[in-house]
This record gives C-alpha cells, sequence and structure tokens, in this order.
C-alpha cells in the first residue's frame, strides 16, 4: 500500500529524500572530515616535538640503555647539544652558540628547511654547519665560508629557514647552529662539556597512552634521571586552539544532524498533509489510524533508508573531494580516503534521527478524521503530549550523538538544552506573531497588505512551522559560522604581529634604559620589560619537595624563573584566588600566584605553602591565586609571580622582548646591542612562532571551510519550509488569479507574507545565535564573545532574501500557467 | 465551433462527461488559450492579451461560480465577497458586500471561514462574490453540482434573479436537464463539438 500510494507523489518524494540526503551528506562529509583532520592534527602537534618521544638527558645515554630504548621504536636519532664559542673565519670574530649535534633522520614529523634547500641534507655527510640567517648578517659571512668549532673547521653549508623542533623553548640563550654528530666527536667538545644535553628521538609505530609509555620507561630506568617529553607537552604552543577547534568539531557535528532532521521534518509535513484526503478516505474505507500510520511511515523509512545511504555516499565524495582539493591547505597530510567506520555510524544515527523526526508529523496521521472526506480544506492537527514521547526520544538522540562527540555529559545536556530553549522561543514568537497580526491588521490598510499580514495569523497559516524550522535552521547556522568566526579571530590574534619575536635576557637593571633606548634607535618596540630572579622550591607544606609524594623529581631539580608584578598581563586570567599586589606583611609570608598547570605539579593549591631558595636565602610563600595562563602568544610569563617589594635585592636580571620585521632588522640591532651591551644574550623565536603560525593559520581554514559545509545541512530545512506552505498558497493564488488578479497583486500578498515571515525568523534565530554565541564563547571555549557585525547583518538579510525568493519562486507556476485547473474542481 | 451571446442572454451547455463543457467555459472566460480561432469577449480578443490583461478584463467583466465553491481558505465570508473589488482597489464595498451577503441568507455568517461553513452557504459566499463587481458575464461550472436538492434550489433561483436584475449574461455548465431548461438557449455538446443548440420559451 505504502508503495502504490507513493505512485502519484513520486517526484514530490524525491524532494522528500533530497531533503534527507542533504542532510545525512552534510553529516557524514563533517563527521567524516572531522576524524580525518582530528588524525593529521594529532600528528602536526607531533611536529612540533618532532617524534613520538623525546629523551633528555645531563649524562651521556649508556650503549644498553639506548639499545633498550631503540627497541620500543622504529627509528631513533640522537643528539647531542651544548653551548660552545663559534669562530666566524678568517678573524671576523666569535659568539657563543648553542650547538646541536644530530644523526639519524630527526625529526620524524614536519620538516626542517633550510636555504638553500639540500643543504639539510648535505649536513648529514658531515663537514658542515647550518646557521640561523641573523647570525650569518651579524658577521657579514655569507654561504661557503668557514668557520670553527672545537678544533675542527667546517663549511657554512647554508642557513635554517625553519629549525628542527627544540629541546625546550629556552634551550639555550644562544643562536642555534646544526652540525653532524660525527663532526661534533671529532670536536673533541663533549666529555669536556658539562653542560651538554643529550638526547634521543624516538619515532615509535603506535602510542595508545603517552603517560603509560613514559611509566613504563621510568620503571625501566628507576635511577634515570631523564626529561621525558612526549607531542602532549607541546601542544601549550598551540595553546587553546587544538582543545577549541575539536569542541567546535563536536559541535559543528551535532547541529549538522539537527539541522539534517528539521528539514526532514518539515518535508514529512508537507508530504502527509498533502495526503490528509486520501488518508481520511482511507481512514472511510474502514483502515484502522494505526495502519494508516503505519503505510506513511513505512514510506519514510523505506525513502529515509534510500535518501540516508545516497547521503552517506555523497558525504564521502564531499569528504574525498575537499580533501583532495585543499589538500596543500589543510595543516596536515590527511590522506583522502573515506573513514569507513565514521561513514556507517552517520549514516545509521542520520538515518535513526531522521526516523524520530518523520515520526513528529506523522503522528498527526491517527488526529486524521474519516469525516474530512466529507468536507475538505483540513489541515493537520496533533497534540503536544502525544508527541512528548517523541520529543523526549529525539532529545535524547541528541544527547547521545552530543555525549559522543566529545562534550560531557553536563555540556552535552547544556547543548541540547540550549536548542530546546530555542526551539520554545522560536514558537512563542510564532505564537505570538499570530495573537498581534490578528489585532492590528485594520479594514483601512491596502487589501494586498491586508491579505499578506492576514495570511500570518488565518486558517492554513505556516507562521509556526516557517518560525520553527527556518527560525532553528537560521540559529543553528549563525551559530556555528560566529562561533568558527570567534575561533577564527582567537587564532588570528595568537597569530598577531604583536607577539614578540625576539628575547634579550641578562639585561642588568642599569642597562634596562641602554638596552631600550638601542632597540628605540633601530625602530624596534619595547613589548616587555620585566625583572626575572631565579629560584629553586625546597619544601611544599613543610615537607621537603623530593619527599612529597606524587610530585615528579625534576621538581626540586628545576630552577625556576620568577618576576614580580603587581598586576596580570593579558593573556593571563585568574582561576583561584586573587593576584596580591603587595606583601602585606613586610617581615611575613610572602603571596605568590602560580600558573596552574605548575600548581598541578607540586600538588598545591589556594593556602598552600612553599618555601622557595632563593640563591641561599630562603623564602616562605603561599600559594594566593592560580593563573590560566594562554603561552601561545610567545609573550613573557611565569610558572611564579611574586609581589612588588620582595625579590627587588634578590640578584637576577631583566628580560626585554620585542619584534623585529625581518632577519636583516634582527642581524643588524643585535650587532648594535653586542657592542654596547656584550653580556645582553637575544633569542631569536621568529622560527618558532612561524612554525606555530602556520598551524594555527591551517586550523582557521579547516573551521572555515566546515562551517560552510553546515549551510549545506540547512539546505533541506529551507526545502521542507517551502514545501510546507507550498500547496495553500498555489490554490489560493491561482483562485486570486481567476478572481482577475493581476500578478504583480499576487506576487505582492507572497513577498508581504514571506517578507514578514522571513525577516522575523531571522531576527528571532539570529538574537538566539548571539545569545548562544556568548554561552558559548563564555562557558564553552572561555573566550570573550566576539560579535561579528558582518556576519549578523548577511544572516539577517539572507535569511529574509531566502524566504522572500522561496515564495516568488512559489507563484512563478501561477502566473506562467493557465488558471483552468481550479475549474477542473482541481485541488 | 461558433457561438456567441448577447448582454443578460442566459446560456446553458450540457453534454455527457468528457464533451469540452467545461474546457469551452474555460476558453470563454480566458482561462486557457484555443489552439484556433478567436474568443471575443466585449469586443477584447483574448487571444491577444497577455494573462496579466485577461486577469484585469475578467476582473471588470466576469464572475465565476464553481461547482467546488473555490472560496479563499484563509479568508472570511465577507473577506472572500470583497476580493474582486479589493483586487480592482475599491475600499468602498463593504455595505455593498454585507447587503449581497444578506440577500444570499448569510447574513449571521459573515465573519466566519469557509470551514465554518456547509456546502450550500459556501456557494452562497461564491455567488454573492461572483456579484460583487457586477460582471457583464458570469460563468458558473455546475454550481448546484455538490448540492442537494434542498439547497440547490434558493442557488439557482438566486443565481437567475441576479441574472436579471443586474442584466449579466449567465452561462452555466450543467448536467442538470431541469437547471439547463431555466436558461434561455441550451448547447448540447459531445467530443469537443456542439450537436444541437436549443431556444427554450421562457419568457
Amino acid at each position: 500500500m505504502a508503495w502504490r500510494d507513493s505512485r502519484s507523489q513520486r517526484l514530490r518524494l524525491v524532494v522528500f529524500s533530497l531533503a534527507i540526503v542533504s542532510g545525512v551528506a552534510a553529516l557524514t562529509a563533517i563527521h567524516s572530515l572531522k576524524t580525518s583532520v582530528e588524525g593529521g592534527i594529532e600528528s602536526e602537534a607531533k611536529s612540533l616535538l618532532g617524534s613520538d618521544l623525546r629523551v633528555s638527558s645531563r649524562k651521556k645515554l649508556k650503549s644498553d640503555e639506548i639499545e633498550s630504548l631503540t627497541k620500543r621504536a622504529e627509528r631513533v636519532s640522537r643528539e647531542v647539544s651544548f653551548p660552545s664559542m663559534l669562530r666566524f673565519l678568517p678573524d671576523r670574530g666569535a659568539r657563543l652558540m648553542q650547538v646541536r649535534g644530530m644523526d639519524g633522520a630527526y625529526p620524524f614529523y614536519g620538516r626542517v628547511e633550510t636555504q638553500p634547500i639540500e643543504a639539510w641534507k648535505q649536513l648529514r655527510q658531515g663537514g658542515g654547519i647550518l646557521l640561523e640567517p641573523s647570525v650569518l648578517d651579524q658577521f657579514s659571512a655569507k654561504v661557503g665560508d668557514k668557520v670553527e668549532l672545537g678544533g675542527i673547521r667546517l663549511t657554512i653549508f647554508g642557513v635554517i629557514k625553519k629549525p628542527a623542533p627544540r629541546g625546550n623553548r629556552f634551550s639555550g640563550f644562544a643562536p642555534e647552529v646544526y652540525v653532524q654528530l660525527g663532526d661534533i666527536e671529532r670536536s673533541g667538545l663533549i666529555g669536556k662539556n658539562s653542560m651538554a644535553s643529550h638526547q634521543l628521538h624516538l619515532q615509535i609505530k603506535e602510542v595508545r597512552d603517552e603517560r603509560k609509555l613514559k611509566k613504563a620507561i621510568r620503571e625501566e630506568f628507576p635511577k634515570s634521571r631523564w626529561r621525558m617529553e612526549t607531542p602532549e607537552n607541546r601542544r601549550e604552543n598551540l595553546g587553546d586552539a587544538l582543545e577549541n577547534f575539536q569542541k567546535f568539531l563536536g559541535l559543528i557535528a551535532l547541529a549538522s544532524l539537527a539541522l539534517g532532521a528539521i528539514g526532514v521534518a518539515g518535508a514529512v509535513h508537507a508530504h502527509v498533509t498533502r495526503r490528509i484526503a486520501t488518508i481520511s478516505v482511507l481512514r472511510c474505507l474502514g483502515c484502522p489510524g494505526n495502519l494508516a500510520f503505519g503505510i506513511y511511515f513505512a514510506q519514510a523509512i523505506a525513502l529515509g533508508l534510500l535518501g540516508a545511504l545516497l547521503g552517506g555516499g555523497l558525504g564521502v565524495g564531499i569528504q574525498v573531494g575537499v580533501l583532495e582539493v585543499l589538500g596543500d591547505k589543510l595543516p596536515v597530510s590527511v590522506i583522502p580516503s573515506p573513514e569507513w567506520r565514521v561513514v556507517a555510524q552517520t549514516t545509521a544515527t542520520g538515518f535513526l534521527v531522521c526516523c524520530g523526526f518523520a515520526l513528529l508529523p506523522l503522528l498527526k496521521i491517527q488526529g486524521i478524521s474519516p469525516a474530512i472526506t466529507l468536507r475538505s480544506g483540513s489541515c493537520l492537527k496533533g497534540s503536544f503530549w502525544q508527541a512528548l514521547p517523541i520529543y523526549l526520544l529525539l532529545v535524547g538522540l541528541l544527547l547521545i550523538v552530543a555525549r559522543s562527540n566529545g562534550s560531557d555529559w553536563r555540556r552535552s545536556l547544556a547543548l541540547v538544552g540550549g536548542m530546546v530553549v530555542a526551539f520554545l522561543l522560536l514558537a512563542t514568537v510564532a505564537r505570538i506573531l499570530m495573537a498581534v497580526t490578528r489585532r492590528i491588521v485594520g479594514k483601512r490598510w491596502p487589501y494586498l497588505l491586508r491579505q499578506g499580514v492576514s495570511n500570518l495569523h488565518r486558517p492554513g497559516n505556516q507562521t509556526l512551522l516557517f518560525l520553527l524550522s527556518l527560525g532553528l535552521g537560521a540559529f543553528l547556522l549563525v551559530t556555528i559560522l560566529s562561533v568558527g568566526n570567534l575561533l577564527n579571530e582567537r587564532l588570528t590574534l595568537q597569530q598577531s604581529d604583536e607577539n614578540p619575536n625576539l628575547y634579550l635576557i641578562d639585561v642588568q637593571a642599569d642597562q634596562v634604559s641602554g638596552v631600550e633606548s638601542v632597540l628605540r634607535d633601530n625602530g624596534l618596540p619595547v613589548l616587555e620589560s620585566l625583572p626575572m630572579v631565579t629560584m629553586r622550591v625546597q619544601s611544599i607544606g613543610g615537607v621537603e619537595v623530593g619527599k612529597v609524594e606524587g610530585v615528579p623529581g625534576w621538581v626540586g631539580r628545576r630552577e625556576f624563573r620568577s618576576t614580580y608584578r603587581n598586576r596580570l598581563n593579558f593573556t593571563e586570567t585568574i582561576l583561584e584566588g586573587e593576584l596580591a599586589t603587595e606583601r602585606a606583611d613586610p617581615s611575613g609570608i610572602v603571596p605568590i600566584s602560580l600558573e596552574e598547570k605548575i600548581a598541578r605539579d607540586l600538588k598545591v593549591g589556594i593556602g598552600d605553602e612553599i618555601i622557595m631558595d632563593v640563591q641561599g636565602i630562603t623564602l616562605q610563600t603561599e600559594v594566593t591565586s592560580i593563573r590560566k595562563v594562554d603561552w601561545s602568544r610567545f609573550n613573557l610569563n611565569f610558572f611564579m609571580v611574586f609581589p612588588p617589594g620582595v625579590l627587588e635585592d634578590a640578584p637576577g636580571f631583566n628580560v626585554i622582548t620585542t619584534r623585529t620585521p625581518s632577519p636583516e632588522v634582527s642581524g643588524e640591532f643585535q650587532r648594535e646591542l653586542a657592542g654596547e651591551f656584550a653580556n645582553v644574550t637575544a633569542i631569536d623565536l621568529t622560527q618558532i612562532l612561524e612554525e606555530v603560525r602556520d598551524i594555527l593559520g591551517d586550523i582557521s581554514t579547516v573551521i572555515t571551510v566546515l562551517a560552510g559545509f553546515t549551510v549545506l545541512a540547512g539546505l533541506p530545512i529551507v526545502l521542507g519550509t517551502l514545501m510546507n506552505g507550498r500547496d495553500v498558497r498555489l490554490k489560493e493564488s491561482v483562485l486570486l488569479r481567476t478572481l482577475g488578479a493581476s500578478s504583480k497583486q499576487v506576487r505582492v500578498i507572497l513577498v508581504i507574507e514571506y517578507a514578514t515571515l522571513g525577516m522575523l525568523t531571522a531576527l528571532t534565530g539570529v538574537l538566539l545565535a548571539i545569545g548562544a554565541n556568548y554561552a558559548l564563547a563564555i562557558f564553552v571555549f572561555k573566550a570573550s564573545p566576539w560579535p561579528n557585525l558582518m556576519l549578523i547583518f548577511s544572516a539577517l538579510g539572507l535569511v529574509s532574501f531566502v524566504s522572500v525568493v522561496g515564495g516568488l519562486v512559489l507563484s512563478r507556476g501561477v502566473c506562467e500557467h493557465s488558471p483552468l485547473e481550479i475549474l477542473r474542481g482541481g485541488s | 465551433m461558433n457561438l456567441s451571446l448577447e448582454s443578460g442572454d442566459t446560456l446553458a451547455i450540457v453534454g455527457p462527461s468528457g464533451s469540452g463543457k467545461t474546457t469551452l467555459l474555460g476558453l470563454c472566460a480566458g482561462l486557457d488559450d484555443a489552439t484556433a480561432g478567436s474568443v471575443l469577449l466585449d469586443g477584447f480578443a483574448i487571444e491577444t492579451l497577455g494573462q496579466d490583461e485577461r486577469a484585469a478584463l475578467r476582473n471588470r467583466l466576469v464572475g465565476f461560480v464553481f461547482q467546488s465553491f473555490q472560496l479563499i481558505p484563509t479568508l472570511t465570508a465577507i473577506e472572500n465577497v470583497l476580493v474582486p473589488l479589493e483586487l480592482r482597489g475599491e475600499s468602498g464595498g463593504q455595505a455593498e458586500a454585507e447587503e449581497l451577503l444578506v440577500e444570499v441568507g448569510l447574513g449571521d455568517r459573515m465573519d466566519h471561514y469557509p470551514l465554518q461553513l456547509s456546502g450550500g452557504e459556501q456557494q452562497r459566499v461564491a455567488l454573492a462574490r461572483a456579484f460583487i463587481h457586477r460582471p457583464k458575464i458570469l460563468f458558473a461550472d455546475e454550481p448546484t453540482g455538490n448540492l442537494d436538492s434542498g439547497t440547490s434550489e434558493p442557488i439557482v433561483e438566486m443565481l437567475f434573479r441576479l441574472n436579471r436584475e443586474a442584466e449579466t449574461a449567465l452561462v452555466l455548465v450543467t448536467h442538470d436537464s431541469r437547471l439547463a431548461a431555466k436558461a434561455r438557449r441550451v448547447i448540447t455538446m459531445r467530443g469537443g463539438s456542439i450537436v444541437s443548440e436549443e431556444e427554450n420559451e421562457i419568457f
């Protein structure tokens, strides 16, 4: 019966199927892209470390240790780094450099860029050295010149444009040079040099749990004092970009599903509305309500299945296509191949959710009375309570989808709750609109205006459905686009030119003004200038640091560089407590502020006591605030911040940061600085910054692309909404034409109705989206909301435009064809 | 075929289903295009006019009554009656519309929507609508086809009374021989052609 019934409506059913196809296609494409890109981003994070595991040691690793570690890996590289003087020949001068000698194919992830390009390969053969461009400028040296390192002479093979990942951000206060490990051994510099750091880079096939891996190695070598790093440790350089990106992907996936489902509900509603007469005839002939429901449910399932399968296929096509097209622009080397598991999951989820949403209009079938056969023109009526179990089922389904997209239960509830609130608000606005139009339309209004506006509240009006479907669609789309925009703005900020790229270290207190004036003379800004004092942790809560349970051993060995100031900088936010601006009691306990991760490592919270050893002087401190620091901005940040009035007399130095526009300017400035303040060291961060900037830029591209795809998911909504109102408006318009209305009059009536609906829908949807954007920005992405007026106004214009154009497209047939069908007593 | 109708005259078109009655009506009212030949309505050759010009002509000269009433479901009875005037941009027809509705016996149901009216009541609204703009010609397609005899009687009576009072030419398509007998001229159609024409002595 379901098959036979479909015969006269196949074209219409194809449109309904299209709604499902585009919904599921968007869902599959977005989820597949999400999986591909997430995998790619993971490996991109690895490029910040260059390997899966880096083991660093102050002592040379023994051969049995290397052998044992090598067994865990597919590939290994050894590295030794240490500071040493490098002499530029002939007699051009010397400078302290951080020498990095390596063998093997490190970095395993990401790549080193040199000028000339082949210089990195050439280096492996030995006899050469690679330098930073500004150093070359500083000594007016060129590629092919000779330098002396320890007892050997090396040829400058080229300059490093993008370096290999470093040991840590301040691995040495000197520019880096790259040498073949064999050359280092020949130079005789190792062994004498106690400052050397020995490292082993490992590429491991599959690391399930980075922490477990480290733990296993520690257990194997309990006495080792190695520092171990995995890609996880490097993510802080990307700030919260990765985490936010993943949250965004989850949000987009949820929204695309909801969008597709709303579209399907609209399309099914339109279909069932057209079948009211048939259903009532069936009921009249003795067909029970359940059977009538079954017939159309079977139709919906069959079409849903077909649509879901086609949509899944199309989604795979889109995903592979996008990856092929965007391949080079993506941050990561993603292979454009289908993610079959995701495709199966999303197709099934899409099918289920679509069936669930289709149930909403289908349920109303049971309410179709056989009496309708006696009087035509009835519309679908349903009761909220009857549909309640389905609403609950759908909310449950959406919750599961939200949860499986990486949100915790609380956040999932908030996200789905937000959608429910939007739904209720839109329904309320629709009801208010109907009530208002019923009252305000006056007899003196021009006929066309009166007719257009009155259509909003009259029987057979589409106000509620229109607002709900298109409004929810606009709400979800604008939310996604503005959150994408928010994240992109943040990413741009992180890539901002305001971030420092040159650190000047070891500036003595009496040199600060001198260094600053050299900067100014060179036209360079003084971005930050702060004092820095080194110190160690002696005890925590009265227990010696090495003996505190759960606190890693390196805490006791680490030299903390702290500063003192009475305010937060723009990358810091207080999570707990309050930043102390002064020491209340000059001889009492010092209130300090800790960065959140170090507080976790030290296992301390607000009110805990830490005794610090400031170069021999013991200082009793108490944690009074915990700060979150956005490390991705590369400005001066510290694990510990003291209030002014405590550390001023302690031996320390100042750090000044600036931004140089090019390696040439940087080299020129460093040359001048070295002449006037020989003790001041400059650290050039340009290369690290560029690497991070590349990744952030690429994440931003992906966000834009994916947000664009949600628009595809919104397509079925427009289709469904317009199909819903089509029949009533079409009939009415043809009748008006028969009675002598000009095509202009018919169009004006339709434009007034659709424009009012469209504008109100756009306004409600966009206002809701602005609210959602604020809530998401504050509670989910921990960012300040970034209302984009351009986006808001375009959305307002576009939704109104789409509804008016849609309405006019409907009237096209009316104005071009003969109205004779009305005479035929047609439908 | 060749057919002409004078002002105030009445014509009934009869014939079996599928004989072309409604098509002829549609052609006369400019609702459809003839493949050959010409239709002159009050001197205007319909086939030379565009859809909008035809609509304007209908609005000025033509009234319709359909078998399935064809009221606009979103408008109340009085609003439905006013539509032809409103489309002309005339706004002062309220009193006249009320008068017409009272005349067809719906004085107390003016603000009802079509769904709230019985078939007979809907057809009476349609009648009032057909006469509100004083058309020169009224086309009625099976005006009583959906009504029982008790309901159709007053409607037919009203149709002819209004025709007489307003001097409106009346074209009726019907299966009902008793209704056809009320028209002055009756043509019978079969297979798209007029097979006979007779005149009744009704005055």
